[in-house]
């Protein structure tokens, strides 16, 4: 550890969001520093992809603040709003390719935010960034699939293509929203050992959803527990056991007769003083 | 728990559970929409009778067409040089007009599609665009424009095409966009792309393959319409048919001649390009069709492989031979120079960044540039072969045409006349839409692969349904109108026969497109072919059925406006009259204002119905 973790690249301030009637994120706050690998854990539906898609401006929080690189998110114009993108890369279950297109188009869609215009096919990028996709390609592993269409590839290669394409941004955060909920266990620790590595090579900040405690416990340095759209838990992983981080997906229903906070206290998931519907 | 297996509970447990069960509840709008459903039935069964269709009529109309048989010179045909030119011309003319819809469809349609338009009343002004240019007949917009253009120009045809079919059009290309997948717009998005980069690197390579299938499917349709061009003066096929056929008895066997080409090169181009189409979307697997075989002789392709043709595999032989050899620096070694180019390097060892800067010359990427040039050198040919140019237009007659059209009025007629010839365009569309519908569903599911006995029938009925959808209707109504003198009747045969051909192809994939585990489920429980059909097949596709219907009168009312120019009746009518007069364009604006409301409340019926029967 050095001394750039100790400054905050990411910070979220008692967000809320509402989607309609439905409540996403109530009272949300999380700060990220430099460096450290987040994950955050917790049922479908607790908030996890919404809370990162505010860090990336794809959504808007009804009330709080979303502080990511220096920068206040939500009040971002448009123009400065893709520039702060450019910075924050991320990765999507769905890995999200264009499925007609190559492999290493779909890398250098990456490079969008840094060029001005419209591109479409492989001769309107330059030929340095066409270099670049490929070192990217490379460095995921991928580069003799450069040329075949991304639905060709297998579930893990197409993730691992995403990460070539975040990799393209050449980003100082990255987002990843479930990045192997949709992959069998070997591929899953394929593309998780992959992150970690470029994470620690190229110092990124990762936030990334996950919902299988296995795989976060031995990979994050933090994690951070969501329950109903409210952070339940929020420790080292060092410090955490399964069993422990399991409380997260228990789903308590706050009643008269039930102290949440008193349980969670107990259940050793926060400190005492805890509260969870916050101050006050 | 009381179950099936337990006797001696089961006659009071069914007491029980019908009165624990919740009272089925009648559902006002499905009655409703069946009631609807039922009076647009009878309309089209009264229209139909209205039309005259008694044996006395049909008797009568058989000795005209005998008469004129007998009267009329031997068919013919124009010098093989003319025919050539004639054809080129009518080709040029469709695809320039084709093209330029396509083009402007783009724009319309982005702002159209609810995933991708910047703001709501954006989607309003692209809809509006897409009715109003859907609403307005090409030829009464070509005869409309003949004013602003040199006289024998083909560019009032190209332009009444390329605005009339951007509704059709843009509409499509909408529906693509919104059956897109968000998720690629998204990942651009977040990397910090804007919103034309999230339409081109995003949005566009995902349907593309649907517009080029679009487009195609327009120039099929704009192609069969393409001959009515000629009663505005448009050169071409259709004028040249026209020309002859006002010389009667004569110039009948010379208009009788044109006729047949234009069919021939109408089914010709269908089969052409559907197959074209099947290939893009890749619906037919099987690709065994006729059109198919022509296809792949043209283009040495095989069905079997997936990806890529014949290069492919011989890239892919090429390869292998050398890599079986040991050693990475010996596989280059003995692959020569072009080979070495071509080859894509498969191992690790032999795969470096400068290698792979070049893309490999695989099946499908030589594949994919023949079909760029080829599309690209037909219409530059067709620009050559159409000859035109801007000085062919007059820019002094440009805006008083436009503004000839404002404001509408009803000249020396009144609204219930014209109200009255509304009346009849749409007994018109009725009843060609009921008589098509009738053969649509038969033909149909047989042709559809889940409701054919066997592949034969399935195919023979594929094939069936092409050849309807290629006859042009309108050329097929004037061929009729003109050999039987009959009006309306003529136009309604003429229709629904080009109706059996569109409606029973939506029919038949409607059919294929439900869920083969629904029916396999169905199948499994012991059911029949028969009550698969009806339990599983036919309540899934009847929505789909009733919108493709309801689709089918809304083009038969366009198409049956134009039966009034080559001599039915109707609004048709009214519009040849005011269109060529441009003091009597304020009567067209009303015309079209009339049809345009007809015709949204078809599409009015058609969602609302779409809606009930989900």
């Amino acid at each position: 550890m050095n001394s750039t973790t100790t400054t905050p690249v990411v910070s979220v301030t008692e967000v809320t969001k509402c989607f309609g009637s439905v409540r996403a994120l109530h009272d949300v706050s999380m700060t990220v520093n430099s460096g450290e690998v987040v994950v955050l854990l917790g049922l479908s539906g607790s908030g996890k992809s919404t809370l990162l898609r505010h860090l990336n401006g794809l959504e808007r929080p009804t009330c709080g603040a979303v502080d990511v690189l220096g920068q206040t998110v939500p009040k971002l114009r448009p123009t400065a709003l893709r520039a702060l993108r450019c910075r924050v890369a991320m990765i999507f279950q769905q890995f999200e390719l264009v499925p007609s297109l190559t492999v290493l188009e779909n890398v250098l869609t990456g490079a969008l935010g840094r060029l001005r215009g419209p591109r479409l096919g492989l001769w309107a990028y330059p030929k340095a960034l066409r270099v670049d996709a490929l070192r990217r390609l490379e460095r995921v592993g991928l580069l003799d699939k450069a040329y075949q269409r991304a639905d060709e590839l297998s579930g893990g290669q197409q993730q691992r293509v995403a990460i070539a394409r975040a990799l393209m941004q050449n980003p100082q955060v990255l987002l990843a929203d479930e990045p192997v909920a949709s992959l069998d266990p070997e591929s899953a620790t394929q593309v998780m050992d992959l992150v970690r590595e470029i994470a620690a090579a190229d110092g990124l900040t990762v936030v990334c959803s996950l919902h299988q405690v296995d795989i976060a416990l031995g990979w994050a340095d933090r994690i951070v527990g969501l329950r109903r759209g409210e952070v339940v838990m929020d420790t080292k992983a060092a410090n955490l056991d399964k069993a422990q981080v399991m409380q997260v997906y228990r789903d308590l229903a706050p009643g008269p007769d039930v102290d949440l906070d008193a349980e969670l206290v107990s259940a050793g998931l926060v400190s005492a003083g805890y509260s969870v519907s916050g101050p006050a | 728990m009381t179950t099936h297996t337990d006797t001696s509970a089961a006659a009071p447990g069914e007491v029980d559970v019908v009165t624990r069960a919740p009272r089925r509840r009648v559902a006002v709008d499905k009655i409703a929409g069946l009631g609807l459903i039922v009076a647009m039935l009878a309309f089209s069964v009264h229209a139909l009778s209205r039309l005259d269709f008694s044996w006395s009529s049909m008797r009568s109309s058989m000795d005209t067409a005998v008469t004129t048989f007998s009267r009329m010179d031997p068919i013919s045909l124009p010098p093989a040089g003319d025919l050539v030119y004639l054809i080129g011309l009518t080709v040029g003319i469709v695809v320039l007009g084709t093209a330029m819809a396509a083009v402007i469809s783009v724009p319309v349609a982005w702002i159209c599609a609810a995933n991708t338009s910047p703001s709501p009343w954006l989607r309003w002004v692209g809809r509006a665009i897409g009715v109003i240019t859907r609403a307005v007949p090409d030829v009464v917009l070509a005869m409309a424009f003949a004013m602003a253009f040199v006289l024998g120009s083909a560019l009032p045809g190209i332009f009444a095409l390329g605005i009339h079919s951007i509704g059709m059009i843009s509409k499509l290309f909408a529906d693509a966009i919104e059956q897109s997948d968000d998720g690629p717009r998204q990942a651009v998005r977040a990397a910090g792309g804007s919103r034309a980069q999230e339409f081109w690197a995003a949005t566009f390579p995902q349907v593309l393959p649907s517009w080029i299938a679009t487009v195609l499917h327009r120039f099929d349709i704009n192609l069969r319409g393409s001959a009515i061009l000629g009663y505005a003066g448009v050169g071409g096929l259709g004028y040249a048919m026209r020309v002859a056929f006002q010389q009667f008895p004569e110039g009948y066997g010379r208009g009788l001649g044109i006729a047949i080409v234009i069919f021939v090169l109408c089914v010709v181009l269908e089969i052409v390009s559907s197959t074209i189409r099947r290939h893009l979307l890749g619906t037919d697997p099987a690709g065994r069709g006729l059109g198919g075989r022509i296809v792949r002789v043209a283009t040495g392709d095989r069905p079997a492989r997936p990806a890529g043709g014949r290069l492919t595999a011989f890239v892919q032989r090429l390869g292998r031979r050398p890599s079986s050899a040991d050693g990475p620096v010996g596989t280059n070694r003995t692959a020569p120079g072009f080979v070495r180019r071509l080859l894509p390097r498969h191992r690790d060892a032999e795969v470096s960044v400068e290698a792979m800067l070049h893309r490999p010359w695989t099946g499908s990427r030589v594949r994919n540039l023949v079909w760029v040039w080829t599309a690209v050198a037909l219409v530059v040919a067709s620009f050559w072969w159409a000859d035109v140019n801007a000085s062919q237009i007059t820019w002094d007659y440009v805006l008083p045409t436009v503004q000839s059209f404002w404001p509408p009025s009803y000249g020396s007629h009144s609204f219930g006349e014209f109200a009255q010839a509304m009346l009849i365009t749409v007994e018109v569309a009725f009843a060609a839409a009921g008589l098509s519908l009738v053969f649509s569903v038969v033909f149909g599911a047989l042709a559809a692969r889940n409701v054919a006995p066997t592949p034969g029938v399935r195919q023979f009925f594929r094939v069936v349904l092409v050849v309807f959808r290629g006859v042009p209707e309108l050329v097929l109504a004037i061929f009729l109108i003109m050999i039987t003198g009959l009006g309306n009747q003529a136009g309604v045969i003429a229709l629904a026969f080009g109706g059996v051909g569109l409606l029973g192809k939506l029919v038949a994939d409607s059919f294929e497109e439900v869920p083969r585990g629904l029916e396999r489920a169905v199948t499994a429980t012991g059911a029949t072919r028969t009550q698969r059909f009806f339990s599983s097949t036919w309540p899934v596709g009847f929505p789909a059925l009733v919108s493709n219907s309801l689709y089918l009168v809304d083009t038969n009312i366009r198409a049956a406006t134009i039966l009034g120019i080559v001599g039915g009746g109707g609004v048709g009518f009214y519009i040849t009259q005011a269109s060529t007069v441009m003091s009597l364009h304020g009567q067209v604006t009303t015309l079209v204002i009339m049809i345009f409301v007809t015709v949204l409340l078809v599409e009015a019926i058609s969602t609302w119905l779409r809606r009930v029967f989900r």
